[in-house]
């Protein structure tokens, strides 16, 4: 079968060398499509004689198959898909393999770019017959015509491939034209992500803490860290704007150390045994011996004791991570630090992840919380879920508790303890202490607090 | 490997206004390919839809099915059976005409026909998984 399929690949080969006789031509040795270098090479060309468009073509879900069947039946199937793109387009417009699973269509009539995007995304979309494997992906396209949406080669294609970025997240198998909006949003993002990196050591990041109360005693229990972002220009930077962004950069992970260590430091000072809650990413958890480190040199240099430290993980952390998360999280255990897990209820956790890993704490996501009045179903959930953590030992605590009614659910509902808004937003590590006094901790009566 | 029998049944929707004439021209087209390529099997036409039975050694199987996705005169192919078979349905037929076949099939053919034609009467909703 392979030889059919490298036969049948031959044909884009001959087409190239006739299109491009007596200049020296480099092709994909996989495919025989053009290369990255001819591509641009024949776009800049074709911009000096009329208006191309690029037409930039990425595979969804073909890591999967590649993952799933092995390397030569993914390498079999990008040739067929080269030659389903060689079947859509004319002679004369180029059929390039960019790299991967990315492709790119030099359209040398560029008006007709947006219709035979469509028609690429439904040719790739449909089934494949590879070497006895019944195959299905799609095809995410992204389109920027010339000279209107750039000039020369370069700009063109990387404009093309904005749009390609665009279309992939608006969620794949669909085509998007290049807007000038584009430019901007990745201008912005590319100076955010420069200014992101710097932050940790301007000193403009800090934590805020959002106070969680038992719901027997309506005392305190401890906090959890939030961290904030103090923007020069734009304020104070809660941290759903900007933590994907550093999880995507990787920077999440130095970020996270300096978390850890300063949490670790200012709850150090705190009256009464309060626990502090701290997040940790995936990516923190992939590299568990740095995190294990980290987390040992965070308590000693602060002398926190591990019993006051609570490291909170979310299902999909989990998810990614769970051949060794196990080892990782017994070992934080193993310090006497606390592991919760945190959105339960969001996720994909499994009741048998539930019992493989050693939570102490379960967090009911806030979404369940702002639906309880209103639903049923999220009422029942609620309560399974706070059973299901009753019986195996674990503290349940409900999140983004905002009303007295939904206060009052909860309670009902025999979780141990809650946060939210309903007893305090997150406040600053300076404002901790006098929070502390108006709350009272479990265990320290309030006049013994009055007296530090 | 390549000599191995394989069985494909597919279904998807006519995108032209492919009459009777056009029709039996596809027909005529795939019995002289499928002929060369020892392939056969059935073809049905009706409702404004395509279903295929295609049997034969995998290399040629793959190469027939591929050429007949690029195909711009359909959509919405949708895959219904894909694997090894033991021995041909339609050892006799480089690509019958199902509508026509049915007083003189039986057996296994019969009942391969008989899928085709509830396979075309149920295009909403095989549609909507392709």
């Amino acid at each position: 079968m392979r030889q059919a399929l490298c036969a049948l690949s031959r044909a884009p080969v001959r087409t190239l060398r006739r299109q491009r006789a007596g200049l020296l031509v480099s092709a994909d040795d996989l495919t025989g499509l053009a290369d990255r270098r001819t591509f641009r090479e024949s776009l800049a060309a074709a911009l000096a004689e009329g208006a191309p468009a690029v037409v930039m073509v990425d595979l969804d879900r073909f890591k999967p198959v590649n993952d799933s069947l092995g390397h030569p039946i993914g390498d079999a199937l990008l040739c067929v898909v080269a030659q389903r793109l060689r079947s859509a387009v004319r002679e004369e417009d180029v059929v390039a393999r960019l790299g991967g699973d990315e492709f790119a269509v030099l359209l040398r009539q560029g008006a007709t770019a947006e219709r035979l995007a469509e028609r690429i995304i439904d040719l790739l979309s449909r089934p494949y017959l590879i070497e006895g494997h019944l195959v299905t992906i799609s095809a995410s396209v992204g389109v920027a015509i010339g000279p209107r949406d750039g000039a020369n080669a370069v700009t063109l294609i990387r404009n093309a491939d904005l749009a390609l970025l665009d279309a992939k997240a608006s969620g794949r198998r669909t085509v998007r034209m290049f807007r000038a909006a584009l430019c901007e949003r990745a201008r912005a993002r590319v100076s955010t992500e420069a200014e992101l990196r710097r932050a940790i050591a301007l000193q403009q990041l800090e934590l805020h803490y959002q106070p969680q109360i038992n719901l027997e005693t309506d005392r305190l229990v401890g906090f959890e860290a939030l961290v904030c972002w103090r923007h020069p220009e734009r304020g104070l930077v809660p941290p759903g704007d900007f933590i994907p962004l550093a999880e995507e950069i990787g920077y999440i992970v130095p970020l996270g150390e300096w978390v850890l260590r300063t949490a670790c430091r200012e709850a150090a000072g705190w009256a009464g045994g309060l626990t502090v809650a701290v997040n940790v990413s995936a990516l923190q958890l992939e590299d568990g011996d740095r995190l294990l480190r980290t987390v040992a040199e965070a308590l000693e240099a602060s002398g926190l004791p591990g019993s006051r430290l609570e490291v909170e993980i979310t299902e999909s952390a989990l998810a990614r991570n769970e051949g060794h998360a196990a080892r990782v999280l017994h070992a934080l255990h193993a310090m006497g630090v606390r592991v919760s897990m945190d959105d339960f209820g969001t996720g994909y956790s499994s009741l048998s992840q539930l019992r493989s890993f050693p939570f102490d704490k379960l967090k009911l996501d806030r979404s369940f919380v702002s639906n309880l009045s209103e639903s049923h179903e999220a009422a029942a959930l609620v309560r399974a879920i706070a059973s299901l953590g009753a019986s195996l030992g674990m503290t349940t605590t409900a999140e983004g508790v905002e009303t007295d009614e939904q206060a009052g659910l909860i309670r009902a509902n025999g979780y141990t303890d809650m946060q939210g808004y309903l007893i305090s937003r997150p406040v600053q590590a300076g404002d901790v202490p006098a929070l502390i006094r108006r709350l009272g901790c479990q265990g320290v009566a309030r006049e013994d607090l009055e007296e530090k | 490997m390549s000599e191995d029998l394989y069985k494909i049944v597919y279904c998807s929707r006519n995108t032209t206004e492919t009459g009777p004439e056009e029709f039996w021209r596809i027909l005529a087209v795939s019995r002289g390919n499928n002929a060369r390529d020892s392939l056969t099997g059935a073809l049905l036409f009706s409702n404004g839809s395509f279903a295929q039975v295609l049997e034969g050694p995998l290399a040629a199987l793959e190469r027939t099915f591929e050429r007949i996705q690029c195909d711009p005169r359909h959509a919405g192919v949708t895959v219904l059976q894909f694997g090894p078979i033991e021995s041909r349905t339609f050892p006799d037929w480089s690509m019958a005409e199902a509508a026509t076949m049915s007083v003189t099939a039986d057996g296994a053919a019969a009942e391969a026909l008989d899928m085709l034609r509830q396979l075309v009467g149920r295009e909403a909703e095989w549609a909507m998984a392709g």
